[in-house]
């Protein structure tokens, strides 16, 4: 049973800072951006996200400077994709690596240090025990005493579904990807709601930044992000951007990523390591083959 | 070609501008500074050499980049080729036993060949199952990381080490050096002389080009896109590759950890500044290089950590493509204008 739950927690954990960022690439997949910069944004919110706790001692505040850090991010690319119009894949790979130097530069800067920093005044984001639920024998070790992030990600799963498919914004976020030329004859500016998709992209990657340094650990180390930005893209490929499949989707990953970590006592953990990145590719594999059939 | 030179010495001046505000607000000399950087990857042979020596990784994984995005396939799998070219060639190196003027191309292969392995199957993911080389060769540069990881960890461990590394090759493979300059640099010019050829010159290359401006047109007038897509991605593997062997046959002679460094996503920016471009490349390569190499010189002299030039290439980057397509918008929107007075008068 131990073994059961541990890795059900371990999957939500690791499912949640993709499953956030996949997220906020939803929105921006809806609205025709082809948003890269999610591995930057998460990497941005990650830092800030330390920055905020350990100078404000609040984890709150961690929060606040994760959300602001990735909008610096998104900020960047909506004044370089949106209004210059520069080249969206381009904007992307230079966010992300500008992300990548900046995070380096300041831990240096501001922390003194190379690598990784941390230290016991960073506060971390607190887990809610939720009272009655965390009396269930089994089930109340997975549904209480999670880290408050994980349910604002089960509430911006919902959220995001009804944003997406149930409301007037939602209608015309689909229609700015779909044909963005009759959106803006239809007297609605497919820049603004660039903008906007960007924003909220912006803001659910630095919460899952903020889960990334502030959540099962309390630390912040270089390129800690480490790749999750992309599989978070994947995902939203993967299901062409329904919030249902990518809450499915990114659950796989994040058992993957679980069960890498209980094969370590079998193998080396280079290997283990591998498999939510191999996951991702026989996802893909699944992916083209039903593609295929869908053609056919 | 004006027009490139005009907008990328524009752009690299107002990045340079941005960089010294950013400077100037945490209390660091700017002209201090740049002095210190260029000083130690321009001026004088010794830094010249250097900067020379550490270009090549870095315009290899560019044309590498440049000429798959040129030619359509977005290969951004070099770090994964990198690694792997590195690796054939440390194992090559460790295993073979032959006279220098055989062992060195013997090893250079091998580490093409590596390279070309690893985009080899993300070709063939594509070519199979019609599986996205874009998140394909991306999730292979992690696996590689973590395999070659593995690799110098146990089997090819080096049991005098105390982090993971392996011994060093054969002193038969290592790359010879005249004075201050690394031969490594004559391997790549030859490389990149092969290359432009191909791509320029030979009907491979027109085709490859064609395909990537306009993939219907290639293929209504007879390319075989799938054959030149496979060959492209075995190629633009094959110099990543390239750029791994030579940085442990000139450099430390054995594969350490973290020796891909951020060569490849340096060398994929370096290719998106050039806009594909073969010889803006090769000399944003050697900006690049030259701004890696004196950053030591500069954290040296000023106090300004070296991280800072990684944030000064982004903005670089950002500011010239941007600055680029800002240029081109505002000269068609000039040219329209005109027209449109012509016809009304």
């Amino acid at each position: 049973m131990n073994i059961i739950t541990g890795l059900i927690n371990g999957m939500i954990s690791g499912a949640t800072p993709i499953l956030l960022a996949a997220l906020g690439g939803t929105f921006t997949f809806y609205a025709g951006i082809f948003n890269i910069a999610m591995e930057g944004m998460m990497l941005a919110g990650a830092f800030f996200a330390v920055l905020g706790s350990y100078y404000f001692d609040s984890w709150l505040m961690g929060i606040v400077c994760a959300i602001l850090g990735s909008l610096l991010m998104a900020v960047i690319f909506i004044f370089f994709a949106v209004t210059l119009k520069t080249d969206e894949f381009v904007t992307g790979i230079a966010l992300n690596l500008f992300a990548l130097g900046a995070t380096t530069y300041m831990l240096r800067q501001i922390f003194n240090v190379k690598g990784a920093f941390s230290n016991p005044g960073i506060v971390p984001i607190p887990r809610i025990h939720i009272p009655f639920l965390n009396q269930i024998p089994v089930i109340g070790e997975i549904l209480s005493g999670q880290n408050l992030i994980v349910y604002i990600t089960l509430l911006v799963v919902f959220i995001s579904a009804f944003v997406i498919f149930k409301t007037r914004f939602g209608l015309r976020l689909r229609a700015a990807g779909y044909n963005a030329p009759s959106l803006d004859s239809s007297g609605v500016s497919s820049a603004k709601i660039h903008i906007w998709s960007l924003i909220i992209c912006g803001v659910l990657c630095g919460l899952a930044g903020a889960f990334l340094s502030l959540g099962y650990v309390t630390l912040f180390s270089e390129n800690m992000s480490a790749g999750r930005g992309w599989i978070s893209l994947a995902a939203v490929i993967l299901v062409n951007g329904n919030p249902w499949g990518i809450a499915l989707i990114s659950l796989l990953f994040g058992f993957t990523d679980g069960l890498g970590l209980l094969l370590q006592q079998y193998m080396p953990s280079q290997f283990t390591s591998m498999v939510p990145y191999v996951a991702t590719l026989i996802a893909l594999y699944f992916y083209s083959i039903q593609a295929r059939k869908r053609k056919v | 070609m004006q027009r490139k030179l005009i907008s990328g010495i524009i752009g690299i001046f107002i990045a340079l501008l941005i960089g010294a505000i950013i400077m100037l607000l945490q209390g660091y000399d700017p002209l201090q500074t740049y002095g210190a950087l260029f000083n130690f990857s321009l001026f004088g042979l010794f830094p010249f050499a250097t900067t020379l020596r550490n270009s090549v990784p870095l315009i290899l994984t560019g044309l590498s980049a440049s000429v798959a995005f040129a030619s359509g396939p977005i290969n951004l799998g070099q770090p994964g080729q990198l690694l792997m070219g590195a690796l054939f060639a440390t194992i090559g190196g460790l295993y073979f036993d032959l006279p220098p003027w055989l062992m060195i191309p013997v090893l250079l292969l091998l580490s093409m060949l590596g390279g070309a392995l690893w985009s080899g199957v993300a070709a063939m993911l594509r070519k199979w199952f019609n599986m996205d080389e874009f998140i394909t060769t991306l999730m292979l540069n992690m696996i590689a990381d973590f395999f070659t990881f593995w690799a110098i960890s146990y089997p090819f461990f080096d049991r005098s080490a105390y982090s993971p590394m392996t011994p060093q090759i054969n002193t038969k493979g290592w790359l010879p050096i005249w004075g201050e300059f690394n031969s490594n640099v004559i391997v790549m010019i030859l490389a990149f002389v092969v290359i432009y050829f191909v791509f320029n010159r030979l009907t491979a290359g027109y085709e490859w080009r064609i395909t990537g401006h306009n993939s219907l047109f290639a293929r209504l007038g007879g390319v075989k896109i799938d054959k030149n897509y496979v060959t492209v991605m075995l190629v633009t593997g094959a110099l990543a590759g390239l750029a791994g062997g030579l940085v442990v046959m000139a450099g430390p002679h054995r594969f350490l950890k973290g020796l891909g460094a951020n060569y490849a996503w340096d060398g994929v920016m370096i290719a998106v500044v050039a806009n594909n471009g073969l010889i803006g490349t090769l000399l944003y390569g050697l900006f690049f290089s030259a701004l890696q190499t004196g950053s030591l010189g500069m954290e040296l002299i000023t106090a300004v950590p070296k991280e800072f030039i990684m944030v000064l290439q982004a903005v670089i980057v950002l500011v010239i493509v941007a600055g680029r397509g800002y240029l081109d918008i505002f000269l068609d929107k000039t040219i329209a204008q005109r027209k449109a007075r012509e016809r009304t008068t």
